[in-house]
């Protein structure tokens, strides 16, 4: 309970985690049959590698990452696959089990390289809720120097005890996959976030904490208060730094995890097992056995809330997500995702919908309880007006659509979703005015992609020629003067191009994951084209090189 | 499925923890209670005639313009605004001011005020100051019927409700407030000759300490339920506190001493009931604090310097114009807004 900072705003809603917090961790029910997404993560959906009557294991690749930020899926049980959709593909399960381990690395030796490889395959994302991929946030250290890995959990939401029940169990593994992070990213710090409405859960830690640790682990008990764990609030609270605005925890040196990624990356690492399974919180009245349960990736959000006891009659709504920032679902009918951390079957009396707005009285309790603070009564104001330019002025994209200001407003006005709307709004414009640049990138990646494929050509042409001219000893050798320091300068160009290009990328893509991402996309995959095309060019001029020199 | 409506995220999801717009607004109606009574204990039944008949044109004239404009009157007069605009222009009148006074100082609170400009959240002026200010400018004379306390007979005051009373009679119901007196002792007339000489009936000054007082504990109670934010009587009241102690420092013989500006007229009252009136007043914090520090600055000019013995209204309206600029200036810096501070860990390796 050292010392801990503070961030500005910040409410008390109640909590209400006793209800799925009193039973232990247990696995649901194997599902006879699963549908799995293409996109379960921010950023490209992923693209089917199997087709329908393909035998699958649990833990086979069954769409693969295109494009950077992206994630591969696996099959969450093992049967047929019966349906490659657009957008999801579906297996009907064998009932046996049978799972396709890649081999375990041990971490404490293994490369860098090899634990990058090990996320990459297994297709891990943040499973904190903006399910950015692990392995893209792992490369960072790539660019920032990082100094402390924060464990995030303190699940702040109403109603969410995934991580609560995840340490509980699973502590000392948490751990070990914080070692994994903080080794992979050079943290020298290893901080535990976690609010004091979870003493079990700090029990579990303590006791963990008093094993062997190679890189020291502090943990950190903070005041239970409404968004503490919101990153920038969570590295305020703790470190006390300002992530800047626009910026990402990186910026300040520090990267944050929750404990179930942690989790899903020592099993990855240790155990060779993809991501195919996570913990979901099943709560609300609705449901009379209400707790955390080891899901499989696909299962259908009716089948789990069944298990669970589901009050169909009392059911109003089901929310995915906590209360304050989850959003309802519009049917049963939907799988769980990765992402998918929470459901709540809500009765009518326990989230009942709002009561009609009024019109904004400009009491300022939004401004008071913003975290950012901001002034959310004047982001009202301007979004209604669609002021785009008043909206800017005002740091709309600085909101982390918390649902602080929309929790207190007295006249029930859902702030956050005009925000939302706003946001997606003036994006969407953006994305208009990229449109003629998107053009034109589209017709440089395929500038590049042809200066790829000549090179390619060339490249075979020479391998010919010099075999020939092994073959004959004939002296005949091409006239031309290789300019082989030109073409260095030229690789080494392309090559922080395509660096410079990532970086953009993972940066828009963490900040702001809902952005569209395309654009970006082709400007790595020209840079990248034009990398592959200058690595063939100087590879060609040494070859010619050295065939000259020694003829 | 049936119970699943499909209303997307709109069908938001959180319950509010403060109590609603409407119940705001009973609250603060509530805490006018302290100052209400105690006022006619001291001024007589016209105060309770007053906020009564303020109260009722408030509601009469809302439901008007509502309907006029087609929108649905009981939702809006739920909210409950109309009825607080009443209470708060009717305890601000002298006692038994005659009905029809009431009833052109509501027009122009609720009907130009308020339903001109939109309705509820959208008056760039407090209602019941814009109708207080042209009832003060337009009859001057029904403005300083001050009674001296339990003067005014039930025979009197129904007469001068009514608006039947005789004028000759009306002038010899007027009594001074101490404001007034002391604003016009003359300039020859040192403040300690002025008080030397008793100016005022017996018990004025302690009657507005009294008010003053209950006006402050009603204050107290909004500030302790949060109903009103500190930040704008605090403001207001500092620096009415700190010019006052200025002025009279400067020249104790002819100024006012500060405690004098703080307990009599309108200073509590406006303090914690007309500049806290949260849709004209500044929006953001800062902004709050400039806000009624303005309002405690100009209540200090208009009084030592202007025509008008009081001066909360007009303080109070001319801040009012300032909101759009206060609140461009004022708007806080958000969290990570600044720019990294070279040297913190994080930069390039
Ligand atoms: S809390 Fe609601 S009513 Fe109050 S200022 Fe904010 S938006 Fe307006
Ligand atoms: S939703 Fe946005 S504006 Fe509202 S409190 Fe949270 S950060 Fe502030």
């Amino acid at each position: 309970m050292s010392n801990v900072y503070d961030f500005p705003g910040g409410i008390y809603p109640p909590e209400r985690k006793q209800r799925s917090n009193q039973s232990a961790l247990i696995q649901a029910p194997l599902p006879g049959r699963v549908i799995l997404t293409l996109q379960q993560h921010s950023g490209q959906p992923a693209t089917p590698c199997v087709a329908p009557g393909d035998e699958v294991k649990v833990g086979s690749v069954i769409a693969k990452r295109e494009g950077m930020i992206c994630s591969d899926l696996h099959a969450s049980i093992s049967g047929t696959v019966s349906e490659v959709g657009t957008t999801q593909i579906t297996i009907d399960g064998d009932g046996q089990d049978n799972w396709e381990r890649l081999p375990s690395l041990d971490w404490q030796r293994a490369e860098p390289s090899a634990l990058l490889e090990r996320l990459n395959e297994s297709g891990i994302v943040g499973l904190g809720g903006a399910g950015f991929p692990t392995h893209i946030k792992a490369r960072v250290v790539e660019r920032h120097a990082i100094h402390t890995l924060v464990i995030n959990a303190a699940e702040c939401e109403p109603y969410i005890t995934a991580d609560d029940l995840t340490l509980r169990h699973h502590a000392n593994e948490v751990l070990e996959g914080a070692q994994i992070v903080a080794k992979l990213c050079g943290a020298q710090h290893i901080m535990i976030g976690i609010e004091d409405n979870k003493p079990d859960a700090i029990k579990a830690l303590k006791h963990a904490l008093s094993n062997y640790q190679p890189i020291n682990i502090e943990l950190k008990v903070i005041p239970t208060r409404y968004p503490s764990g919101g990153e920038r609030q969570l590295i305020k609270r703790l470190l006390n730094l300002d992530v800047p605005s626009g910026g990402l925890p990186a910026d300040v040196g520090v990267l944050c995890h929750n404990p179930g990624t942690l989790l899903a990356i020592l099993h990855a690492v240790r155990d060779g097992q993809p991501l195919v399974s996570r913990v979901v919180t099943l709560t609300g009245e609705a449901i009379t056995q209400p707790g955390n349960r080891w899901v499989r990736l696909g299962t259908s959000v009716r089948e789990l809330l069944e298990q669970a006891g589901l009050n169909t009659p009392e059911l109003h709504q089901v929310i995915q997500g906590g209360p304050m920032m989850g959003s309802p679902l519009l049917t049963l009918d939907t799988p769980v995702t990765k992402l998918t951390n929470c459901l709540i079957a809500a009765t009518l009396n326990e989230l009942p919908p709002p009561p009609a707005e009024s019109p904004c009285i400009r009491c300022g309790e939004c401004e008071s309880v913003c975290p950012v603070a901001l002034l959310p009564q004047q982001l009202h104001w301007y979004a209604r007006a669609q002021d785009d330019a008043k909206l800017e002025r005002y740091h709309l994209f600085d909101c982390i659509e918390c649902g602080a200001c929309s929790y207190v407003c007295p006249s029930h006005i859902p702030l956050v979703v005009d925000y939302r709307e706003a946001k997606s709004r003036i994006r969407l414009q953006r994305i208009e005015a990229v449109k003629a640049e998107h053009a034109k990138h589209r017709f440089e990646f395929r500038q590049a992609r042809l200066a790829r494929e000549e090179a390619e050509k060339q490249a075979r042409k020479q391998a010919r020629q010099a075999q020939q001219r092994r073959s004959s000893t004939s002296a005949a050798a091409s006239s031309e003067k290789v300019d082989l320091r030109g073409l260095r300068i030229a690789h080494a160009a392309a090559k922080a191009s395509v660096k410079k290009a990532e970086k953009t990328l993972a940066r828009v893509a963490q900040e702001d994951p809902k952005q569209s991402l395309d654009d970006l996309e082709m400007q790595l995959a020209t840079a990248q084209e034009n990398l592959k095309a200058a690595e063939l060019q100087l590879a060609q001029a040494r070859e010619q090189q050295s065939s000259e020199e020694s003829p | 499925m049936s119970m699943m409506h499909a209303s997307g995220v709109k069908d938001a999801i959180t319950a509010t923890s403060v109590p609603p717009t409407a119940s705001l607004m009973r609250w603060v109606i509530a805490a006018t209670l302290p100052g209400i009574a105690t006022m006619s204990y001291f001024f007589g039944l016209g105060i309770i005639s007053n906020v009564l008949l303020a109260a009722a044109f408030g509601v009469a004239l809302e439901a008007a313009v509502l309907r006029l404009r087609q929108r649905p009157i009981r939702v809006k007069l739920n909210d409950s605004s109309a009825l607080l605009t009443g209470v708060l222009l009717g305890a601000s009148l002298p006692p038994a001011s005659p009905w029809w006074l009431i009833g052109v100082g509501m027009i122009a609170a609720i009907v130009v005020a308020k339903q001109l400009y939109g309705g509820l959240g959208h008056n760039p002026f407090n209602p019941a100051m814009v109708g207080y200010a042209l009832l003060l400018v337009s009859f001057p004379t029904y403005m300083t019927l001050w009674a001296p306390p339990q003067e005014l007979l039930p025979n009197d005051l129904w007469a001068q409700i009514a608006g039947t009373l005789p004028t000759a009679q009306l002038d010899s119901l007027s009594g001074a407030t101490p404001l007034d007196a002391f604003k016009h002792k003359g300039e020859a007339v040192l403040a300690s000759e002025f008080w030397a000489a008793s100016p005022l009936p017996d018990g004025t000054l302690s009657a507005w300490r009294w008010v003053a007082l209950a006006w402050l504990a009603g204050g107290a109670v909004l500030l302790a339920k949060r109903i009103i934010s500190w930040h704008i009587p605090v403001a207001m009241l500092g620096s009415v506190l700190l010019l006052a102690t200025l002025f009279y420092l400067s020249d104790p013989s002819h100024f006012a001493s500060p405690l004098f500006h703080l307990l009599t007229g309108a200073t509590l009252f406006g303090a914690f009931f007309i500049a806290t009136d949260p849709v004209s007043a500044a929006t953001s914090q800062r902004g709050k604090l400039l806000y009624g520090a303005g309002i405690g600055a100009l209540v200090m000019i208009i009084r030592t310097f202007g025509g008008y013995p009081d001066a909360v209204a007009f303080a109070v309206l001319l801040m009012n114009l300032c909101v759009p600029l206060l609140d461009l200036y004022s708007v806080p810096r958000p969290t990570g807004q600044q720019k990294a501070s070279p040297g913190k860990p994080g930069e390039q390796p």
